[in-house]
C-alpha cells in the first residue's frame, strides 16, 4: 500500500493543504482588506485599505510577539483587536498548517473538516474576546460564547485527530458552477427586491440560478421562469398579503 | 415551437397588462398611492395594535390604504433607523414610542439616528399607562409598604423585565433610580414570559404596560400597587395613582406617536396630522383605544409642536436614568 | 357534564357557516404557508392580522388557529419532498422523510405524516377540553431552572439523532450554540459577535439558517456533476402513494408515543413543540429493534415527530386559554388579534368568553378533520411534483426560498445570509457533518443560556438549584442516563458506521 507513488502524492497533497491552511489563517484579514477597497468608492464604512494592510501586517509580524513578551513580563496593557486576532486566530492556525506538513493524513475529510471548524471556533473566541466576563454571580455577555468557542475548538481538534489516527474517506470533490450561480442568483435577488420589485428580481434570479445547471434548456427555463414570476406576484403580495414592491421603483413613480 | 411561441406571447401579454395597472398616476394631491407605516415591534403588541386601530381610520380619511410593516429588532431601533433613511416623500412613516424616540438615546451609544434631528413629528397617538405589579403573595400590601420593603430587601428581591430597552425595563430603571436601589433585574424575552414568571411567583415584581396586566389583576393572579399616571384609569378604577399612593415622582407612560423622515413637506405633515387627529376623535377608535387602557391625548397634545416638546422632555428624562445602567 | 355542555356549545359555535368557512380558509392558508419554504407561520399570522380586523372575533381566531396547526401539516411536505424544513418543528421530519422520498416512498411518508398529525390533533384537542385547567399548573411549575434542565435534555436528544459520528454531532451542536449567541445579549444588551452589522443585532433567524444549510445546500449539492444520476433514479423509483399495511403497523405505536410526548411538552411555554419533535424521534430510535434504520428512511422517524409536533401545536393553546399568557410568538399574535377585538385574554377568559374558547376548541377538531381531507388527496399531487425535471425545479425552489426569507423580516440581508449558510451547508455535507444537530443547537441555545442565567440570577449564583428543585433534578438525571446510553456503545464500536454512510 505504501508504495512510492502514494508517498509522493501524499506529500504534494500535504504541502497544498498546509498552504491552504495558511490562507485560512489570514482569511479574516484578507476579507477586511477586500471589504476596505469599497471605502475608496465611498461604499460601506470602516478603515481604508492602506490602514488595514499596515495594521494587520504589524499585528501579525511585530505586534503579537511583542504582546506575548509583554504579557510574560507582566505588562497588562490591553492589546488591540488586530493583535488579538493574530494571537487568538491566526497563530494557532499557522501552527496547525506547519504541523500538517509532518503528518500522515489518513482521512482528509475529517482532518480538513476539523481544522476549518477549529478556525470557526477560534474566530468566535476572538469575536467574543471584547465582551465582559463573569460579574460576581451573574454571567457576563462574554462567558457563554467563550465557553462554547473553547469547547468547539477542543471538539474540532479531536475530529482532526481522528482524521490522523483512523482511516476514512478523502476529500470530496467540490464543484464551482452550482454554488457560483445559485449564490449569484440569491445575491441578485437580495439586492434587487427593494429597488426593482418582485417581478423583475424573481425572473432574473430564476434565470441566473438556471445557469447553474448544464442541463438547462433556455426557452423552457424562460417560460417556466415567467410563469413562476407571475405566480409569485399573485401569491405573495395578494393571497398572503405580504408587503413587497411589485415593480421597479422608477416605473411606479 | 409555435405552441411555445404562443405561450411566451401570452406570458408577455400578461406581464404587459399587469404593468398597465401601475401606470403612474397624474400628480394629484397627496397621497396618490398606499402609505407604508413601519411599526418597530412585532404584530399584536401594544404599539402594533394602536397603530392598526388609528391607521385603519386614517386610511379612510386619506383615501389610500396604509400598509403596516412590522420590522422587529434591537428594541425597535432597527426599524427606526430604516425609517430615518427612508425617502421623505410622505409614503414611509413610523410609529415611534418612548423606547425608539427617547430611551434609545442613552441606551444605544452607537444609535444610527437621532429622534429629534432625523424625524418630523406628526402627532401623538396614545399613551399607555405603566403599572407597578407584583406576584400575588408578595408581602407588601400597598405602595408605601412596597417602597419600604424593597429598600430594606434590595439584595433579596427580583425584578422582572421584558428585555433590555423594553418599556418594562426602562420604567423599572426609573423606579429604581427614584428609590435609589439596584435590585437584581431578571431579563425575559418579551412581556408574555415575564408575566408568566410573575404569575408563577418566580420573580417578585415588575413594571409593565396596562394592556397585558388588567385581566391578570382582575383575576387576582397578580396584584398592582399603583398606576404611574396623574389620573386613575377607567379599566382599573381601584388601583391608586402613584401620587395618591405616596410616590409622586414616579410618572411614566409608554407613549406612541407618528413620525415622518426629516424633510417631509409641511403640507403632507399637516394632512397626516389632521387625519390622525380626526381618527382620535372617532367614537369607534376612541372606544377601542380605551378598551386597551390607553390614554387618548387631548387636542393640544396632538400637535407636531407638542410632540416635538414631548420627545425633547423624554430624552432629558431618560438620559440620567439609563446612562449608568448600560 | 359541564364539559359536555361546554363542548356542545363549542360545536354549535364552530358549526355556524361563517366559522366553518373561516376554519376552512385557515386550514387552506396554513397548508399553503407550511408548504411554501421560508414563509413561517409567524410571518403569515402577522400578515393576516389586519384581515381579521373586519371579522367577528370568534371567526378571526378560528382562522388564525387554523393557519397555525395547518402549517404544521404543510410543514412536513417540503421537509419530505425537497429536504427543506419550513419550521423548527419539522427539522427532524426531514431526516427520515427525505430519505424515504429518495427511495421513492414520498407518498407513504406524506400520508403517514398527515395521519399521525390528525390522530395527534384529535387527542390533543380532547386533552385541552378535559384537562386544560389542571395542566396549566405544569406551565407554572416550570421556572428557569427547570427550563435549563429541559434544554440540556433537548441537546442530548440532538446527539442521539445523529446517524454518523457522535463526536461530529456534538461539535455541530456546539457550533449551533455559538451561532445562536450572535446578537444582543439578553441581560446586558451588549452586542455579541455581530460586527456592527445592524441586521445581526437580533441574531441569526432560524428560517435563515435552516433555508441555508438545508435548502440551498441541498440544491448546490444536487447540481454537482454526477448527482443527476441519483435524481433520475428517484424519479423512476416512485412506488405506491399510500402507506402499506406494514407501514401502518410500524408507525401506529410511534404515533401514540409521539402524541403523548407532544401533548405534555406542548404545554410548556417556549421551545416545547421543538423539543417534542426531537424527543419523539429520539424515543423511536432508542426503542427500535434496529436503530441503524433511522436516518435511512424509517417510517417511525416521520410518524413520531409529526404526531408530536401537531399534538404540541394544539396543547400550546392551553396556557393561552387558561392563563391568558401566550407561550410562543404565534400565540402572542393571537393575543394581539384578541386585543384588536377588545378581548384581552386572562385567567378568566374561559368564563368570560365561552363562545370564543369552546368555539375554538371545537373548531380545532373540525379543522384537523378538514386538514386530513385536504392533505391526503394532495399527496398524489406532491409526489407528481417530484417528476418535474430538476433543472426547472431547483431555480423555482431558490426563488421561493428567497422570497420566503425576505418576507420574514422584509430584510434583504437575511437572504444573503441564507445564501452564505447555503455554502456553509455545502461544506458541511462535503465533510460529513450533519445539519440537524446544528439547527437544534441553534434553537435551544438561547433558551438554555437565558434560563441558566435567569436561574443563577434568582438563586444568586447558587448552582445547586438545578439539583434541589425536584423537576429539574429529574430532567437532568434523564439527560445523564441518555447520554451514557448513547456515548458508551458509540465509544465501543468506534467508527464502523462511517463506511456504510457514503450511500447517500
Amino acid at each position: 500500500m505504501a508504495d512510492t507513488m502514494g508517498q509522493s502524492a501524499t506529500a504534494t497533497r500535504n504541502t497544498s493543504m498546509a498552504l491552504g491552511f495558511c490562507l485560512l489563517a489570514i482569511a479574516p484579514q484578507i476579507f477586511e482588506f477586500i471589504w476596505s477597497i469599497g471605502t475608496i468608492f465611498g461604499w460601506g464604512a470602516g478603515r481604508g485599505p492602506a490602514t488595514v494592510v499596515i495594521n494587520h501586517a504589524t499585528a501579525l509580524l511585530g505586534g503579537a510577539p511583542g504582546a506575548l513578551i509583554g504579557a510574560a513580563s507582566g505588562d497588562t496593557k490591553k492589546a488591540s483587536s488586530d493583535v488579538l486576532l493574530a494571537l487568538i486566530y491566526s497563530y494557532p492556525i499557522f501552527a496547525v498548517a506547519i504541523l500538517t506538513l509532518f503528518m500522515t493524513i489518513r482521512s482528509a475529510q475529517d482532518y480538513v473538516g476539523g481544522v476549518i471548524l477549529m478556525a470557526l471556533g477560534l474566530f468566535a473566541l476572538w469575536a467574543s474576546s471584547d465582551l465582559q466576563g463573569m460579574r460576581g454571580f451573574s454571567f457576563g455577555a462574554g462567558t457563554a460564547p467563550r465557553m462554547f468557542g473553547g469547547l468547539l475548538v477542543a471538539l474540532s481538534a479531536a475530529i482532526a485527530l481522528t482524521g490522523l489516527l483512523t482511516d476514512g474517506p478523502g476529500m470530496s470533490h467540490y464543484s464551482w458552477r452550482g454554488p457560483l450561480f445559485v449564490m449569484a442568483s440569491i445575491l441578485f435577488f437580495a439586492l434587487a427586491i427593494r429597488p426593482l420589485g418582485v417581478v423583475v428580481s424573481a425572473f432574473v434570479s430564476f434565470m441566473i440560478a438556471a445557469t447553474g445547471s448544464h442541463e438547462t434548456r433556455w426557452v423552457e427555463a424562460a417560460i417556466v421562469g415567467a410563469c413562476l414570476t407571475l405566480g409569485c406576484a399573485v401569491l405573495f403580495p395578494y393571497v398572503l398579503g405580504l408587503p413587497m414592491p411589485m415593480f421597479p421603483r422608477f416605473l411606479v413613480q | 415551437m409555435t405552441f411555445i411561441r404562443a405561450l411566451t406571447g401570452a406570458c408577455a401579454a400578461a406581464l404587459a397588462s399587469l404593468s398597465a395597472f401601475v401606470a403612474p398616476a397624474e400628480a394629484q394631491t397627496y397621497p396618490t398611492r398606499s402609505i407604508t407605516m413601519i411599526v418597530p415591534f412585532a404584530a399584536g403588541g401594544p404599539t402594533d395594535v394602536i397603530s392598526r386601530i388609528v391607521t385603519g381610520h386614517m386610511a379612510q380619511t386619506l383615501g389610500q390604504s396604509i400598509i403596516i410593516e412590522n420590522v422587529v429588532g434591537a428594541g425597535g431601533t432597527t426599524a427606526t433607523t430604516r425609517a430615518a433613511r427612508a425617502a421623505n416623500d410622505g409614503y414611509t412613516l413610523i410609529t415611534g414610542h418612548m423606547g425608539t424616540h427617547a430611551a434609545s438615546v442613552p441606551l444605544y451609544p452607537k444609535l444610527a439616528y437621532h429622534p429629534e434631528k432625523d424625524f418630523e413629528p406628526i402627532a401623538l397617538l396614545a399613551g399607555t399607562p405603566i403599572l407597578i405589579l407584583a406576584r400575588k403573595d408578595f408581602p407588601p400590601k400597598d405602595l408605601k409598604e412596597f417602597v419600604a420593603y424593597v429598600k430594606a430587601n434590595a439584595e433579596k428581591v427580583n425584578a422582572a423585565h421584558a428585555g433590555i430597552g423594553s418599556v418594562s425595563h426602562v420604567s423599572c430603571e426609573l423606579l429604581h433610580s427614584i428609590l435609589d436601589i439596584k435590585p437584581v433585574g431578571v431579563p425575559f424575552n418579551g412581556t408574555g414570559p415575564a408575566m408568566n414568571a410573575l404569575v408563577a411567583g418566580q420573580v417578585d415584581y415588575m413594571c409593565d404596560q396596562i394592556v397585558n396586566a388588567v385581566p391578570q389583576i382582575n383575576a387576582g393572579t397578580i396584584k398592582a400597587y399603583a398606576i404611574a399616571t396623574p389620573e386613575r384609569n377607567p379599566s382599573l378604577p381601584n388601583v391608586p395613582t402613584t401620587a395618591e399612593a405616596g410616590l409622586p415622582k414616579f410618572q411614566a407612560q409608554a407613549w406612541n406617536a407618528m413620525f415622518a423622515p426629516k424633510g417631509t413637506s409641511p403640507a403632507i405633515l399637516a394632512s397626516l396630522n389632521a387625519a390622525a387627529s380626526k381618527a382620535l376623535d372617532d367614537e369607534t377608535v376612541k372606544k377601542r383605544l380605551l378598551e386597551l387602557g390607553s390614554v387618548i391625548p387631548g387636542p393640544a397634545e396632538r400637535t407636531p409642536e407638542a410632540l416635538a416638546a414631548l420627545v425633547k422632555n423624554e430624552i432629558a428624562k431618560w438620559t440620567p436614568v439609563l446612562k449608568p445602567a448600560t | 357534564m359541564d364539559l359536555f355542555a361546554n363542548l356542545a356549545h363549542g360545536f354549535a359555535v364552530a358549526f355556524s357557516p361563517i366559522n366553518l368557512l373561516m376554519c376552512l380558509i385557515g386550514a387552506l392558508v396554513g397548508t399553503l404557508v407550511g408548504v411554501l419554504p421560508g414563509i413561517g407561520t409567524i410571518a403569515t399570522v402577522a400578515m393576516l392580522l389586519p384581515i381579521t380586523f373586519g371579522l367577528p372575533p370568534v371567526g378571526a381566531l378560528i382562522m388564525l388557529a387554523g393557519i397555525y396547526y395547518g402549517a404544521q401539516y404543510g410543514g412536513s411536505t417540503t421537509s419530505i419532498l425537497v429536504n427543506i424544513p419550513g419550521e423548527a418543528t419539522s427539522v427532524v421530519t426531514a431526516i427520515d422523510g427525505h430519505q424515504m422520498a429518495k427511495q421513492g416512498r414520498a407518498g407513504p411518508a406524506l400520508a403517514i405524516a398527515a395521519i399521525g398529525s390528525f390522530f395527534a390533533g384529535c387527542v390533543a384537542t380532547v386533552l385541552i377540553a378535559v384537562l386544560g385547567a389542571p395542566l396549566t399548573k405544569l406551565a407554572l411549575a416550570f421556572g428557569p431552572a427547570e427550563y435549563f434542565s429541559l434544554m440540556v435534555l433537548g441537546l442530548i436528544f440532538a446527539v442521539v439523532l445523529a446517524k454518523g459520528s457522535v463526536l461530529k454531532a456534538i461539535a455541530m451542536i456546539v457550533f449551533g450554540l455559538l451561532l445562536s449567541m450572535v446578537g444582543s445579549d439578553i441581560e446586558t444588551g451588549a452586542s455579541r459577535m455581530a460586527f456592527n452589522i445592524p441586521e445581526l443585532a437580533d441574531g441569526l433567524g432560524f428560517a435563515t439558517v435552516a433555508m441555508g444549510v438545508f435548502g440551498f445546500a441541498e440544491i448546490i449539492r444536487n447540481l454537482d456533476a454526477g448527482a443527476e444520476m441519483n435524481r433520475d433514479l428517484v424519479q423512476q423509483k416512485i412506488t405506491g402513494l399510500m402507506p402499506t399495511r406494514k407501514d401502518l403497523k410500524d408507525s401506529a405505536p410511534a404515533i401514540l408515543r409521539g402524541t403523548a410526548l407532544g401533548s405534555i411538552l406542548g404545554i410548556l411555554p417556549g421551545g416545547g413543540a421543538v423539543i417534542a419533535s426531537f424527543a419523539a424521534y429520539t424515543l423511536e430510535k432508542k426503542l427500535a429493534k434496529d436503530p441503524s434504520r433511522f436516518g435511512r428512511g424509517a417510517i417511525e422517524g416521520v410518524a413520531g415527530p409529526e404526531s408530536a409536533n401537531n399534538a404540541a401545536a394544539q396543547t400550546s393553546f392551553i396556557p393561552l386559554l387558561t392563563l391568558g399568557i401566550p407561550p410562543n410568538a404565534v400565540m402572542a399574535l393571537m393575543v394581539g388579534a384578541m386585543t384588536i377585538h377588545g378581548i384581552v385574554p386572562g385567567p378568566q377568559v374561559m368564563q368570560k368568553q365561552p363562545d370564543l374558547v369552546w368555539g375554538m376548541i371545537a373548531s380545532m377538531w373540525i379543522g384537523n378533520l378538514m386538514l386530513i381531507i385536504i392533505n391526503l388527496p394532495l399527496v398524489g399531487i406532491w409526489v407528481r411534483l417530484l417528476r418535474v425535471p430538476y433543472r426547472l425545479m431547483f431555480p423555482s425552489i431558490v426563488i421561493f426560498c428567497a422570497i420566503g426569507i425576505y418576507s420574514v423580516n422584509n430584510a434583504p440581508v437575511d437572504v444573503i445570509l441564507a445564501g452564505v449558510f447555503g455554502l456553509v451547508g455545502y461544506w458541511l455535507i462535503k465533510h460529513d457533518f450533519e445539519p440537524a444537530p446544528l439547527l437544534l443547537g441553534m434553537v435551544l441555545g438561547p433558551l438554555m443560556e437565558e434560563n441558566l442565567r435567569r436561574a443563577l440570577l434568582i438563586s444568586r449564583g447558587d448552582w445547586s438549584v438545578f439539583l434541589t428543585r425536584p423537576l429539574s433534578a429529574v430532567l437532568l438525571a434523564i439527560a445523564a442516563g441518555l447520554l451514557l446510553l448513547t456515548v458508551l456503545p458509540a465509544l465501543r464500536s468506534k467508527r464502523d458506521e462511517v463506511f456504510t454512510e457514503s450511500e447517500n
